[in-house]
């Protein structure tokens, strides 16, 4: 497939309207107002290593599941949760297929990179700085839709995940794990030495406006530190990485304080070895925990902050077909892309299904992308994050746009 | 081969402990997870990379301080005096420096020597056998109880301790260097399913053994030990289902580089060189690669079924399971039948000798100790020199005397910051720190700060770029971490581990006024004088209620020096390097 090509000309003059409107967003002002959101707030769970897509949203039925079935003798997954009659979800998702039965979940299937990489670098870079075949790109794609749209609240990125590349170059993301955490250590000489550290982190270099976004994020999160948290609707977030950074982003949602965009990470996809134990084992428990995780997570914000919240799932990539030596699988191409909200158009599986007949396999052996990951973020940015200009955010994507009703 | 034959623990058995190992996954969210990207075009001049960040021009420093900002975990006291003593100028000085850093055993370490002596490690001078052996194979507890994870997680854990310990006080600040840059490039997440204890041997007799030593041996060594064939998968790669995720590895991140990697093409379209290789790699070629090296794996319970099989945890050659038909990579034809071992061989000759690999860790050293983005032409000078001493036993250490003497390592300041790892130490370092064995509260900061030692998961190793760690958790962690050395808050009073700083005493007492006792500790710490506003911001922070050229009463001293002493360490000053 050809990869659109923009220079690095078209591309610094797209971004420098944008950026010239944030100079005004280095915030002063930290009064504890509600912000104005004009748009949802995007939660963006990124999968690291590439899941195993044909077994969380396997064939049900017919020649497919034979396909399937015959090259994962050890390794397959039966006892699905019926999401139409092709495709079954994977049991450990029970949770979130309920969300799925309610409409508020949406799957995408042989979704991913228009693009030739079985590498896990490579793909999550393509994915997350928005340009497929072009790693020199400066900016994430979430760092251009906020150049676009502009940031004017005082916490507009939340990200649990460090840096993640999608965010790359936007240095009002503030990294909290939890409010407790983000806290600075000092006794009563505290506030003196925080006027220090004004004066010092004045500068436009990367680090001095870190510095300045560290300081404006504790003077907002630093009231939560010693207050307990109580999840809406009986919500109840497992102590594990999953489950904290999300009860972390559904804090940060009710503070009202303008948050537009939270990056969550979830690693451990990379199964290239005793992937299964029938329907439990590896896979299992990270699907459990997911599933736990984001259905908690949807239950808490269902207090009135559902109306405004868009969660996307993805991964770089799926994987083989065949199963491995390793009772694993090894990198592959097409993927399932998952969406959650209160907008979205759930129910329903999304995609066109490319088939698992080999010749129907990407290079003889993988499921193949039949969905660009960019149609379901394009959508998401005109229908629910108030930004049409595609362009500026997917170069050379925007003659391809072709929505999927995904989202209302 | 049934699933319930396999023995071997796995990570979520590690995670089921909690309470003493629950570091396992402790907040690994917070570590930068995708290599910010780089510009990797061999062929791109320095000047087509544009950050959006302005370009900033800090003002030049001394070479004692940039040099021993690039080349140690940060200055201690009496360190830049002694590097102006090496010589008559600048030039004298840092050749001098650099041959003495690059022949380590030359250097007395003795007061390193005797804190590590009586840090009581018990397992750091076990050979790998013994390591396999004691705490693998034969680990005497119940795996249902937690003294089984602790031995068996033992050798690692002093690991980390020994790493950071060298890292604070001992005098060969290169070799640490060094090592934690090698343990990157050929990186290892620490809690991997298997082999966890071997990890010592992996740090001591192949990272250690050869970074100043020959690349190609190097990887020979990366590739046969058992740490590397666990972590990625080679143990279990056979000609009936060769396992392709070490090969992949072995072009993408230890040799090649991604910016050799030319896609899924048909390897015959692929450019030669004039050698009749090819100029990048193809995922044909990463597949032939891994059929070359199938039979690679460790003498384990794998298949105790097996002949041959003794479990000594070593690396062994098991032909039963090595591909013996013909292969081509990278262009180059590999017969059947060749001897043991010959195939994979070649494959590492092949890579080793190519010279976009070269060009890659060339560029990843210039990266380490000169700049993020170092120019093509210090990169291309490092490359030589790598190739042209392919076959010499010095071969790393002449590309570092390349790199460190080079006119772009003196003139190109503050385009790094500090890793986590580095600020850290060079916080204690800077404050004279005083542990043997050094509390856990440091390797738990780390975390925060989103670099605990050994626990990048991914193989590509921490990102080495600024953009990964100019972030708020990052930087908040650093700043907390001058207020935990300072105020001595890190003491574990349930080890009664102890690392303790004393910042009064080591202060000469006729300094006393807010000015005197800022620009004391700015040049104690930083070698160099702040700018104007940010020398009144520390001096503020000392004077509080007093005036500024007033005598402080020594009460004043003693609460404030802290403080003001931690300002400094928190400024973007300390963190360039």
């Amino acid at each position: 497939m050809p990869v659109p090509k923009i220079s690095r000309r078209q591309f610094l003059q797209g971004c420098s309207a944008a950026i010239a409107s944030m100079a005004g967003a280095r915030l002063t002002n930290l009064a504890f107002a509600k912000q104005d959101n004009p748009s949802d707030t995007l939660v963006v769970v990124f999968l690291r290593g590439g899941w195993d897509a044909l077994n969380v949203v396997p064939p049900l039925q017919g020649d497919d599941r034979g396909f399937y079935e015959k090259a994962r003798p050890d390794i397959k997954i039966s006892d699905l949760l019926t999401l139409n009659d092709q495709f079954g979800l994977h049991p450990a998702l029970a949770p979130l297929h309920e969300l799925y039965q309610a409409g508020k979940m949406g799957v995408v299937h042989a979704v991913g990179l228009d693009h030739d990489t079985r590498s896990h670098f490579d793909a999550q870079e393509y994915i997350e700085l928005g340009t497929p075949g072009s790693k020199n790109t400066t900016s994430g794609w979430i760092t251009r839709h906020l150049q676009e749209t502009g940031v004017s609240s005082i916490l507009p990125v939340v990200s649990t995940a460090g840096q993640p590349t999608s965010l790359l170059n936007f240095v009002p993301t503030v990294n909290v794990n939890s409010p407790s955490d983000f806290s600075q250590w000092g006794n009563d000489l505290l506030a003196s030495q925080q006027t220090a550290l004004r004066q010092m982190y004045q500068g436009e270099s990367l680090l001095h406006r870190a510095g300045a976004r560290t300081l404006d994020a504790l003077n907002i999160v630093s009231p939560l530190v010693n207050q307990e948290y109580q999840p809406s609707n009986g919500a109840f977030y497992n102590d594990d990485e999953l489950g904290q950074q999300l009860k972390t982003i559904a804090r940060m949602i009710k503070l009202e304080a303008g948050l537009r965009v939270a990056a969550v990470d979830f690693g451990g996809w990379d199964t290239h070895e005793y992937e299964t134990d029938g329907n439990g084992g590896y896979i299992g428990d990270l699907l459990g925990q997911l599933a736990s995780g984001l259905s908690n997570f949807y239950l808490d914000l269902d207090s009135g902050y559902t109306d405004r919240l868009s969660v996307v799932v993805i991964s770089e990539f799926g994987r083989r077909l065949v199963q491995n030596e390793s009772y694993g699988t090894d990198h592959g191409h097409g993927s399932v892309m998952l969406a959650l909200g209160g907008n979205v158009n759930g129910g329903q599986v999304y995609g066109k299904w490319p088939g698992l007949n080999n010749d129907q396999l990407y290079d003889h052996a993988d499921l193949a992308v039949t969905t660009d990951y960019r149609q379901i973020l394009s959508e998401l940015l005109s229908t629910r994050l108030g930004n049409s200009n595609i362009e500026s955010v997917f170069p050379g994507f925007s003659g391809n746009y072709d929505p999927l009703g995904l989202f209302r | 081969m049934a699933f319930q034959q396999r023995t071997k623990f796995t990570r979520r058995d590690f995670l089921k402990l909690g309470g003493s190992l629950a570091t396992a996954s402790l907040l690994a969210a917070c570590q930068p997870n995708a290599e910010t990207p780089v510009p990797t075009s061999p062929v791109s001049s320095s000047g087509d990379v544009s950050l959006p960040e302005p370009s900033i021009s800090l003002p030049p420093v001394p070479l004692a301080v940039l040099a021993l900002g690039r080349m140690s975990f940060g200055i201690r006291p009496g360190d830049i005096e002694a590097f102006n003593a090496l010589g008559g100028n600048d030039d004298e000085r840092l050749r001098a420096y650099v041959q003495q850093q690059l022949n380590p055993d030359s250097i007395d370490d003795s007061d390193f020597e005797s804190r590590y002596n009586a840090a009581g490690f018990q397992a750091l001078h076990k050979s790998h056998e013994q390591l396999y052996s004691e705490h693998i194979a034969n680990n005497a507890y119940d795996p249902n109880d937690d003294a089984y994870w602790e031995w068996y997680s033992l050798p690692t854990y002093e690991l980390v301790d020994a790493t950071l310990l060298r890292a604070v006080h001992s005098k060969k600040q290169l070799a640490e260097m060094l090592a934690d840059f090698w343990h990157n490039h050929f990186n290892i997440f620490f809690w991997q399913d298997d082999g966890v204890p071997l990890l010592v041997s992996y740090n001591r007799d192949v990272l250690r053994k050869h970074m100043l030593g020959n690349f190609r041996q190097m990887l020979e060594a990366v590739a046969t030990h058992p740490s590397m064939l666990y972590y990625l998968n080679q143990n279990n790669s056979s000609d009936a289902g060769p396992n392709e995720n070490f090969a992949r590895e072995l072009f993408e991140l230890h040799t090649l580089g991604a910016e050799n990697y030319l896609g899924v093409r048909d390897p015959n379209t692929v450019e030669k060189d004039a050698n009749g290789v090819s100029v990048g790699y193809v995922d044909n070629d990463v597949y032939e690669a891994a059929r070359c090296l199938t039979g690679w794996r460790i003498d384990d319970d794998l298949g105790e079924w097996e002949d041959g099989i003794e479990k000594t945890g070593n690396f062994i050659f098991y032909k039963p399971w090595h591909d013996r038909f013909n292969k081509l990579v990278l262009g180059k034809y590999i017969p059947a039948d060749q001897p043991d071992m010959q195939d994979g061989k070649d494959v590492l000759d092949l890579l080793a000798y190519h010279p976009g690999t070269a060009r890659h860790i060339a560029r990843k050293l210039c990266r380490r100790f000169i700049s993020d983005l170092p120019s093509d032409s210090v990169v291309a000078a490092a490359a030589a020199t790598f190739t042209e001493f392919r076959d010499a036993p010095d071969q790393l250490k002449r590309v570092m005397e390349t790199i460190l003497l080079s006119d772009e390592f003196k003139q190109s300041w503050g385009q790094k910051i500090k890793r986590p790892f580095e600020a850290c130490i060079s916080i204690m370092r800077a404050l004279n720190s005083d542990f043997t064995r050094i509390p856990g509260g440091v390797a738990w900061m780390l975390s925060l700060m989103g670099q605990p030692l050994f626990e990048r998961r991914s193989p590509d190793g921490y990102p080495d770029v600024k953009e990964a760690w100019a972030n708020s958790m990052s930087l908040l962690y650093r700043w907390n971490f001058a207020v935990g050395i300072a105020e001595n808050w890190l003491n574990d009073d349930d080890t009664g581990l102890k690392i303790q700083t004393d910042v009064y005493n080591q202060t000469p007492p006729e300094i006393r006024t807010a000015e005197a006792l800022a620009d004391f500790w700015i040049n104690r710490i930083l070698g160099r004088p702040l700018s104007d506003a940010d020398r009144n911001a520390v001096i503020a922070v000392m004077a509080q209620e007093y005036g500024t050229q007033e005598s402080l009463p020594d009460d004043h001293v003693g609460y404030v020096l802290p403080a003001m002493i931690e300002v400094i360490l928190m400024s973007p000053d300390f963190q360039w390097k």
